[in-house]
């Protein structure tokens, strides 16, 4: 094994140490948020962005919709940025579980992975270039026991706004062919 | 291709090892800063840290002038569904044990409104007093960094029990029965009763 690759070793090693460091240290409930690639959003077009999150193991969130009006949705709210349309936020359903805490009713909640998808809509005047969105995730988490207070994860994402494709001229008029 | 660094400090991966390392570092140091911070010690047998608040009928309530009895402080929220399982409980221990000198506080650490928060005790018939929670009573009593959490403090004023998370009634039983069995000191005068809050009273 040479050099640089027991040091990529080492790495991956002490990355995967301090993510279950982090995983285990206390009882507190995390929702992380994946790096989201950079978005390329033509002007004047909608175009959909996937932000995806992680509930960490043995935590659930509630979906966006509970089913109890005293339970505090899970919802993002995004910065608005001038010029750039952030439109309809679509939310997963939420999966219908019961817990030891509540045998007799089903909660609607996320767990694992979930996606949220947001709408980016640059409006014409834009100039093309790369913008940063940013924005919250609004959460309540509890595992089978307990719940805990609500957190605010930030997120945010890299849109390349780019020129509108040209569109799509119909060609003039030409004599007709005529097949005999 | 130029050849690699042959001195372990120039390699840039052990750098980013390094690096790696110092923000773990960092990180758990952060944290660990941040909960030795603004929360004491709260164990079995020291005093209950003493707190006034208003309840939802707009009353004061001050816990120390519950001395004599044996209280139940119960750290809630509305949108605990665990605490929503505990209030019934609570409820029936009250009447239960009423009699023999409990009393049920219950701390809304809510961010929801005054109505919200009296809606849920209407709902749950919450028979005794509900107070509205604030952070510096939250952090006297170790943070209560989840809820449901509820101290056992005896008569004396001394914390006989805690109990975080749902557990079963059985266990809330035993552990008020601890606070129930606790004696007065001798030069202290047994406290007021403080008026329940029925699920009419607003």
């Amino acid at each position: 094994m040479n050099l640089r690759t027991h040091n990529s070793n080492l790495i991956l090693v002490l990355a995967l140490l301090a993510g279950a460091a982090v995983a285990q240290s206390g009882k507190s409930p995390s929702v992380s948020f994946a790096p989201v690639a950079l978005v390329t959003a033509p002007r004047a077009a909608q175009t959909m962005v996937n932000l995806n999150f992680r509930v960490a193991s043995g935590f659930h969130i509630n979906s966006n919709l509970p089913k109890s009006e005293f339970l505090i949705p899970t919802s993002l709210k995004m910065d608005l940025p001038t010029d750039i349309i952030l439109g309809k936020i679509e939310y997963p359903a939420g999966k219908d579980l019961t817990f030891p805490f509540s045998p007799d009713e089903q909660l609607s909640v996320y767990s694992g992975d979930f996606t949220v998808a947001v709408a980016v809509h640059p409006l014409h005047a834009v100039e093309p270039g790369k913008y940063v969105m940013h924005g919250v995730l609004r959460y309540q988490a509890c595992d089978n026991a307990q719940c805990f207070p609500p957190k605010a994860l930030p997120v945010s994402f890299d849109v390349k706004v780019v020129k509108e494709p040209p569109t799509h001229r119909a060609n003039p008029a030409q004599s007709p062919h005529v097949h005999n | 291709m130029p050849p690699p660094s042959r001195g372990g400090s120039r390699n840039p991966l052990a750098l980013v090892v390094v690096a790696l390392i110092a923000a773990a570092m960092l990180y758990f140091g952060f944290h660990a800063a941040r909960r030795s911070g603004p929360t004491p010690l709260v164990t079995k047998a020291s005093a209950a840290p003493d707190f006034t608040l208003e309840s939802l009928d707009g009353k004061s309530v001050r816990l120390s002038d519950l001395r004599g009895k044996a209280v139940l402080l119960n750290f809630w929220a509305t949108w605990c569904g665990p605490c929503k399982i505990e209030t019934p409980w609570l409820v029936e221990l009250q009447n239960q044990y009423g009699s023999q000198g409990l009393q049920v506080i219950g701390v809304a650490m809510d961010d929801s409104g005054k109505e919200d928060i009296a809606k849920f005790a209407k709902d749950m018939g919450v028979n005794y007093p509900v107070l509205l929670g604030k952070e510096a009573v939250g952090d006297a009593y170790g943070g209560v960094p989840a809820l449901p959490e509820s101290f056992f403090i005896g008569r004396d004023g001394k914390i006989v029990d805690k109990i975080i998370g749902l557990k079963g009634k059985a266990e809330i039983e035993d552990s008020i029965k601890k606070a129930l069995d606790t004696q007065l000191a001798r030069n202290e005068a047994p406290g007021q009763t403080v008026r329940e809050n029925g699920p009419d009273q607003k």
